[in-house]
C-alpha cells in the first residue's frame, strides 16, 4: 500500500501545496474577521431587547443555521450575478464564509454574554452606565473570556468548511490536490496530503484552545 | 423572464422532490449507521481499555480534524486504487457514517463521563456486570445530557449530506446545480433548495432545543 | 467472614494502607474510625473490591479477592453497600432502586421482586415512598432506601461507608435506628463512622486507624475508658469533646 506511494510527486508538487495551504490560511483569516464582525452586529441587535432589531437578527441565525454552506455558496456563487453583482469567486467564497460563520458566531457570542449573571448588569445600570458603556466595561471584558475556546471551535469548522470554496475554483488547499488528481492521476498523493496539512491546522488551533482553558483557570484560581 | 423560469421551475418539482428523496435516504441511512457506530465507540472510548482508547482518538481526531469533503474524495477516489471499489451511493453512506460516528462517538462519551462515579459504583456493589450497569444504571442518565447535541449533530449531519453531490449523487444540492445550468436564475433555484433543507433541519433544530431546556429545568 | 492478610495499597505514591491484618467473624459488628484521610474509606472499599490492591489478600466468605477464579460479580451479590453519597439512581422510584439487582442479577419475576422490594422498604420504615424518586425524598429517607437495596441481594454482610456524614443531624437518627435493628438481626457489618454513642451501644469490635494503618483495636468498653494508644486517645478526645 505504502510502497505504491509516490513521495517523489508529492515532493514535486510541494510548491503547490504549500501555496495551496497559505492559501487556505488567508482565506480562514479574512473569513474569520468577516465572521466575527458579522457575528458582533447580529449578536447585539438579537439581544436589543427590541423586536424590530432583534427579528431580523433570529431570521438570519435560524436561516443560515438551518441550510447547508454548500448551497448558500451555490446561491451566492449562482445568484449574485442574476442580480446584476458581479463578485470574483474568491470575494463570493470569503462572503459566503463569513455570513455563515457569523451566524454561529452571534450565537457563542450571546451564551457568553448571558453567562454573565444578571445582577451585574443591573448594577451597571444602578450606577448610571448606558447600554454601551455596560457593554464595553462590563458585559465584553468578561464574556471574551468564555467564548474564545468555543470561538476556536467555530475557527477549526471554518478552515475546513474553507475546502468547499474549491467547488466554485477558487484555488486554496483541497484544489491542490484536485489539481494534482487531474494532471497526475494520483488521488491518493493528492488527498491524503491535503488532509496531513489540515490536521496539522487543527491541532495548531486546538492546542490553542487548550492553552487558554489552562490560563483562564489559572486567571480564575 | 422571471415568471416564465418561475414555470420552468415548478415543471421541474418532480426532479426536486427526487433529490429530497435522495437527501433524505443517504443521510437517513448514515445517521441510523452512524449512531450505532458512534454509541459502540463513544462506550469503548469512556472504557479502560487504553489501547483502544488511544486508536479511538486517532480515528476521531482523523475524521474531525479534516474536511468531509477531503475525506469523500478518500473515499470515492482512493479506495479503489487499493482495490474497494465502491459506488456513488455507498460511498457516500461510508464516508457520512464514518464522519458522524466520530462526532457522536465524543457525544456519547462526554455523556458517560458526566455521570458521576457513584452511580457505577453502587451497581457495582450490588453485583450488576458491566453490560447490566451501562444498560439499567448509566445509559438512561447519559441519555439527557446525550440528546441534545445528538440531535444537533443530526441536523449537521443533514447539511454535511450536500457535499455528496460532488461525487455524483442526485441529492436535493445536486438537482439544484443541474437545474441551474438550465435556468439561470441562482437566486430562485438555490432558494428552493434552501428552503427544502430549511424545513427538514429547522424542525430539528427546535426539537434539540426543547431537549436543552428540559434538560435544565431538570437542573442537568 | 472477613480477613485482611498483609494488605498494601498505594494511590500513586500515597501508601494508603500498610500491612492491614484484620478480621471480622460472622454476627460481628465492626466500627472503623480515625482521622480523615486515614484509610478507613479506602479498607472498607476494598472489601468488594471498589479499589483494587496491590499485595497482600482478602478472603471474604471463603472467597479470596486475589484468586483469578473467584466470581468477583458474584461475591458482590452477597455483600451489601451503603455509600455515603447515597448514590441512588436518580431515574428510578425507590422501590425500581431496591428491585434492580434481583431482576438482573437473580433474574427474579416482577412479582417476587416487588414483593421483596416492599418488604425490604417496610423493614426500613418507608414504605409508603415506594413510588417516589430519590430527588423527592429527604436525606435520611435516601439513605434508608440505599440501605433496602443493599439488603436486596438478601447479603451476608453489610458494609457502611460513613452512612450519616453527609446528612442533616435531624435525619442521623432515623439511619442508625434501621442499622441498629439489622445489627441486632445478627447481620455481620463492618462500619466506618464516627457516630461514638452507636458504636458503643451495638459494636463488638473497634478498629482505629491512623495514617494507613491500624493502630488500635479492642472491645468497645476497653476502647473508650482505657485506649493503649496515645493517638487513639487524643482522637477520642477530640471528638468526643463535642
Amino acid at each position: 500500500m505504502l510502497s505504491a506511494f509516490n513521495f517523489r510527486v508529492i515532493w514535486d508538487y510541494m510548491d503547490l501545496f504549500l501555496r495551496g495551504l497559505w492559501a487556505t490560511a488567508w482565506i480562514s483569516a479574512i473569513g474569520l474577521s468577516g465572521a466575527l464582525l458579522v457575528g458582533i452586529i447580529a449578536c447585539m441587535m438579537r439581544i436589543s431587547g427590541k423586536k424590530l432589531m432583534s427579528g431580523p437578527a433570529v431570521a438570519y441565525i435560524e436561516l443560515i443555521r438551518s441550510t447547508p454552506l454548500l448551497v448558500q455558496l451555490y446561491f451566492f456563487y449562482f445568484g449574485l450575478p442574476s442580480l446584476g453583482i458581479r463578485f470574483t469567486e474568491y470575494q463570493t467564497g470569503i462572503f459566503a464564509l463569513s455570513l455563515n460563520s457569523g451566524a454561529y458566531m452571534a450565537e457563542i457570542l450571546r451564551a457568553g454574554v448571558q453567562s454573565i449573571p444578571g445582577g451585574q448588569i443591573e448594577a451597571g445600570i444602578a450606577f448610571g452606565l448606558n447600554y454601551l458603556q455596560r457593554l464595553r466595561y462590563i458585559i465584553l471584558p468578561q464574556a471574551i473570556g468564555v467564548t474564545i475556546p468555543p470561538m476556536l471551535g467555530q475557527t477549526i469548522v471554518l478552515v475546513k468548511d474553507s475546502a468547499l470554496l474549491s467547488l466554485i475554483s477558487v484555488f486554496e488547499l483541497t484544489r491542490a490536490s484536485q489539481i494534482l488528481t487531474s494532471e497526475r492521476f494520483m488521488p491518493a498523493e493528492g488527498f491524503l496530503t491535503v488532509a496531513v496539512f489540515y490536521l496539522l491546522l487543527y491541532y495548531i488551533l486546538k492546542s490553542l484552545s487548550a492553552w487558554w482553558q489552562r490560563h483562564l483557570i489559572h486567571r480564575q484560581a | 423572464m422571471w415568471s416564465f423560469y418561475f414555470s420552468q421551475l415548478t415543471d421541474s418539482i418532480p426532479f426536486f422532490l427526487k433529490g429530497l428523496w435522495m437527501t433524505f435516504k443517504v443521510s437517513g441511512i448514515s445517521l441510523v449507521l452512524g449512531t450505532i457506530l458512534g454509541f459502540c465507540v463513544g462506550i469503548a472510548r469512556a472504557g479502560r481499555i487504553k489501547p483502544l482508547r488511544y486508536l479511538l482518538y486517532v480515528y476521531v481526531d482523523f475524521m474531525r480534524g479534516t474536511p468531509y469533503l477531503v475525506q469523500i474524495f478518500i473515499v470515492f477516489f482512493i479506495l479503489p486504487e487499493w482495490g474497494i471499489q465502491l459506488a456513488a451511493f455507498p460511498a457516500a453512506v461510508f464516508s457520512l457514517t464514518l464522519y458522524a460516528g466520530a462526532y457522536i462517538c465524543e457525544i456519547v462519551a462526554g455523556g458517560i463521563e458526566a455521570v458521576d462515579a457513584g452511580q457505577t459504583e453502587a451497581a457495582m456493589a450490588t453485583g450488576l456486570n458491566r453490560f447490566q450497569r451501562m444498560r439499567y444504571v448509566v445509559m438512561p442518565q447519559a441519555m439527557r445530557t446525550i440528546l441534545p447535541p445528538l440531535v444537533g449533530q443530526y441536523v449537521l449531519l443533514i447539511k454535511d449530506s450536500s457535499i455528496v453531490s460532488v461525487i455524483g449523487l442526485t441529492d436535493i444540492t445536486r438537482v439544484g446545480w443541474l437545474t441551474v445550468q438550465r435556468i439561470p436564475e441562482g437566486i430562485m433555484v438555490f432558494g428552493l433548495v434552501g428552503a427544502l433543507y430549511f424545513s427538514i433541519c429547522y424542525p430539528l433544530i427546535l426539537l434539540s432545543n426543547w431537549f436543552e431546556r428540559r434538560l435544565r429545568a431538570q437542573g442537568g | 467472614m472477613i480477613r485482611f492478610e498483609k494488605v498494601n495499597k498505594w494511590f500513586g505514591r500515597h501508601h494508603v494502607l500498610q500491612d492491614i491484618d484484620f478480621h471480622v467473624a460472622a454476627g460481628d459488628v465492626a466500627v472503623i474510625c480515625g482521622p480523615s484521610g486515614s484509610g478507613k474509606s479506602t479498607l472498607i472499599r476494598c472489601i468488594n473490591r471498589l479499589e483494587p490492591i496491590q499485595s497482600g489478600d482478602i478472603v471474604v466468605d471463603g472467597m479470596s479477592l486475589t484468586d483469578r477464579k473467584t466470581n468477583i460479580t458474584r461475591l458482590r451479590a452477597e455483600v451489601g453497600f451503603v455509600f455515603q453519597q447515597f448514590n441512588l439512581y436518580p431515574h428510578m422510584t425507590a422501590l425500581e432502586n431496591v428491585i434492580l439487582a434481583p431482576l438482573k442479577v437473580r433474574k427474579m419475576n416482577k412479582k417476587e421482586a416487588d414483593d421483596l422490594g416492599r418488604e425490604l422498604l417496610e423493614k426500613v420504615g418507608i414504605q409508603e415512598k415506594a413510588s417516589a424518586y430519590p430527588a423527592q425524598l429527604s436525606g435520611g429517607q435516601q439513605q434508608r432506601v440505599a440501605i433496602a437495596r443493599g439488603l436486596a441481594m438478601r447479603p451476608k454482610i453489610m458494609l457502611f461507608d460513613e452512612p450519616t456524614s453527609a446528612l442533616d443531624p435531624e435525619m442521623i437518627n432515623e439511619v442508625l435506628d434501621v442499622m441498629r435493628k439489622l445489627a441486632f438481626e445478627g447481620m455481620t457489618m463492618a462500619v466506618v463512622t464516627h457516630e461514638m454513642g452507636f458504636a458503643r451501644e451495638v459494636a463488638n469490635k473497634m478498629v482505629f486507624m491512623d495514617d494507613g494503618k491500624i493502630i488500635e483495636t479492642g472491645d468497645p468498653e476497653q476502647f473508650y475508658t482505657n485506649p493503649q494508644n496515645e493517638r487513639t486517645r487524643l482522637f477520642l478526645s477530640k471528638i468526643l469533646s463535642h
